[in-house]
């Protein structure tokens, strides 16, 4: 472990307060030591930047995918106390609400054997992908503000799936507080034509298979059964989030003057919550993040609609197990020294993973605690795992979001030819489909830490716990 | 005047070099855009953009954000960037092509520019600056 972190439990480590000037609390991260090996030490000096932001409550977390991003650290997670405290961009990131979710389908993988590549092929079809890719949807500006506040429930009202997809979101699909008002004209332009469309990047559709259930009864409760193929799908908000974070994170960083904020690093710029540019850019995110969900909503419709056809099953035998946002900051009660206290809790690459019977836990799932979703990298296993009372108690409900990168960009080109990942892993029965071979090398397996580690950091540390174990069967790479 | 890729895990890091800062300025549009989509031919798109900003560090990510913003909204790929800086106020003339999902497929989304360690620094030799580009 680098020097001057300190050990407080298996796999807990503490970043004391001094670690770089100015801290108000002292930052922990969770980690094995297997993990240990390729923590950069910008990302814990990112870490400890985040403690020095005024209204900082308790700790400035980090989940086992820590690395080295900028602002937050990703896998950070840090709640802000709602009268002192701040909020940034910089603990949300450009793509809000970023997020992943999980389609049960009544087929195992024979019903799939021969038809495998036409499914493929027609998911890529269906689902617009890559740099450039542009939406089918006809949406108005008049649309996009309806979007911006109902979230997936936009969707769902114009037929694009079912009220009981609703419930299975996290928030139900939309947060409150959006402000259309706060998202630019650029935004706009950019998020009306991109509705219902991947993106790029570490972005997928992925056909999977139920391959290992770890927790018979949370599966049962999830729905979620041995040999079943299942879809997911990883995406966000599209330009429109990534603009709304630039316009934010401008006048954010203007107004640091005028409340007094001094930073190490201005990708920190925030305000405080109850500030015009705090609610100015709260709105713009719930706005985002609303798109991001009602997004996801469209794609898995699309995405259902090529499995009705091709394999003549029912709409509603596509089950959505859960949606989590993964890039987002939300106003939350949680315990602070014993008395129930709304802060709001900041996650960069980071899940909420709240426990049995936390309020905004479907009904449904009370007994057992949120569905936790975590998706791999192609060609390497997704998880299913459940929220706890110890995520509760240590992280704000939080864990971990994926599998966090361990080798560049520039060097996975180097080392990894796309053409020849594509047919290895079709070797292996993993049909990938993509614009360009170019652009799977950058996103290889090899490229992310092992996701079974990360995963079982989480669930040796109590963060949420494993249900099942996910493995690839073909992906539309964004 | 050059640019070039640096190790970074998570997203992509630059280091871009020019003899002065219009010269720097026009690399770090040629890298981001090397990193979209490859290669890009001038072909008859040309697009004229004005910013200004308080500080050069703030003019460089507002102007990288316009052309994030034009390129995607505009559906065009640049590989010129004739740029003129006065104080800190910039005028550009950018020139490439309609993007081709066949030729243009090659890059990544740039979903945003850090302010995280960005500083134009002069050195004997003229300007460096290293940018992160969130993918």
């Amino acid at each position: 472990m680098l020097a001057g972190i300190n050990k407080i439990g298996d796999l807990e480590w503490e970043v004391p307060i001094g670690y770089v000037p100015d801290m108000r609390v002292p930052g922990r991260f969770f980690l094995s030591r297997t993990l240990a090996e390729t923590l950069e030490e910008g990302a814990v000096r990112q870490l400890a930047n985040v403690a020095t932001l005024p209204g900082i409550v308790k700790h400035s977390l980090a989940m086992p995918d820590i690395h080295w991003g900028y602002g937050f650290p990703i896998g950070g997670v840090a709640a802000f106390e709602m009268t002192e405290g701040v909020i940034s961009p910089g603990g949300v990131g450009f793509d809000i609400n970023c997020g992943v979710r999980l389609i049960t389908t009544p087929l195992t993988e024979a019903d799939l054997a021969r038809r495998k590549r036409e499914l493929i092929e027609r998911l890529f079809a269906a689902v617009p992908t890559g740099v450039g890719a542009k939406s089918t949807m006809r949406v108005s500006n008049k649309d996009l503000s309806a979007v911006m506040v109902d979230g997936a429930r936009w969707a769902v009202e114009r037929g694009l799936g079912t009220e009981a997809d609703l419930v299975r979101c996290e928030g139900e699909g939309a947060m409150t507080g959006a402000d259309p008002e706060a998202v630019s004209a650029k935004a706009r332009q950019r998020g009306v034509p991109q509705l219902g469309t991947l993106g790029a990047g570490n972005h997928f559709l992925e056909v999977q298979v139920a391959k290992e259930i770890v927790d018979p009864e949370a599966a049962k409760a999830f729905g979620i059964t041995e040999g079943q193929v299942c879809f997911m799908v990883h995406c966000g908000s599209r330009g429109l989030g990534h603009q709304v974070a630039t316009d934010h994170l401008r006048t954010l960083e203007a107004a640091l003057a005028k409340y007094g904020i001094r930073l190490p690093d201005r990708q920190l710029a925030c305000a405080p919550i109850d500030s015009p540019e705090g609610r100015a850019y709260y709105g713009g995110m719930v706005s985002a993040a609303n798109y991001a969900w009602a997004n996801r909503q469209v794609i898995m419709h699309e995405s259902r609609k090529v499995f009705a056809d091709l394999f003549g099953i029912d709409y509603d035998e596509m089950r959505l197990v859960y949606d989590v946002a993964h890039n987002v900051a939300k106003f939350e009660r949680h315990d602070v020294d014993g008395v129930s206290t709304e802060v709001c809790v900041h996650r960069k690459g980071a899940t909420r993973a709240f426990g049995p019977g936390a309020e905004g836990v479907p009904r449904e799932y009370a007994g057992i605690g949120q569905p936790v979703i975590i998706p791999g990298s192609m060609g390497t296993s997704s998880y299913l795992l459940h929220g706890t009372t110890a995520a509760m108690e240590k992280t704000w409900g939080s864990t971990c979001h994926g599998a966090g990168r361990v080798l560049s960009r520039s060097k996975a080109k180097k080392e990894v030819r796309g053409k020849e990942l594509r047919e290895r892993l079709a070797g292996e029965g993993i049909l990938v489909r993509a614009h360009s071979d170019a652009a799977l090398a950058e996103e290889a397996p090899g490229v992310y830490k092992p996701s079974r580690e990360v995963v079982r950091v989480v669930h040796e540390a109590g963060l949420s716990d494993i249900v099942a174990r996910l493995e690839p069967l073909g992906v539309i790479k964004g | 005047m050059s640019f070039e890729e640096l190790e970074h895990t998570a997203d992509v890091l630059m280091r871009v070099r020019g003899a002065t800062l219009n010269e720097l300025f026009a690399e770090a549009g040629r890298a981001m855009f090397s990193v979209m989509y490859g290669p890009c031919e001038d072909r008859d798109v040309e697009r004229r953009i004005e910013i200004e900003a308080e500080n050069l560090e703030s003019l460089l990510i507002d102007y990288l954000s316009e052309l994030l913003f034009v390129t995607e909204v505009e559906n065009t790929v640049f590989c010129t960037f004739d740029v003129e800086l006065l104080g800190t106020r910039l005028s550009a003339v950018i020139r490439g092509e309609l993007f081709d999902p066949a030729r243009h497929s090659a890059g990544t989304l740039v979903k945003g520019i850090s302010y995280f360690g960005l500083e134009i620094v002069k050195e004997e030799e003229g300007y460096v600056v290293e940018i992160i580009f969130d993918i």
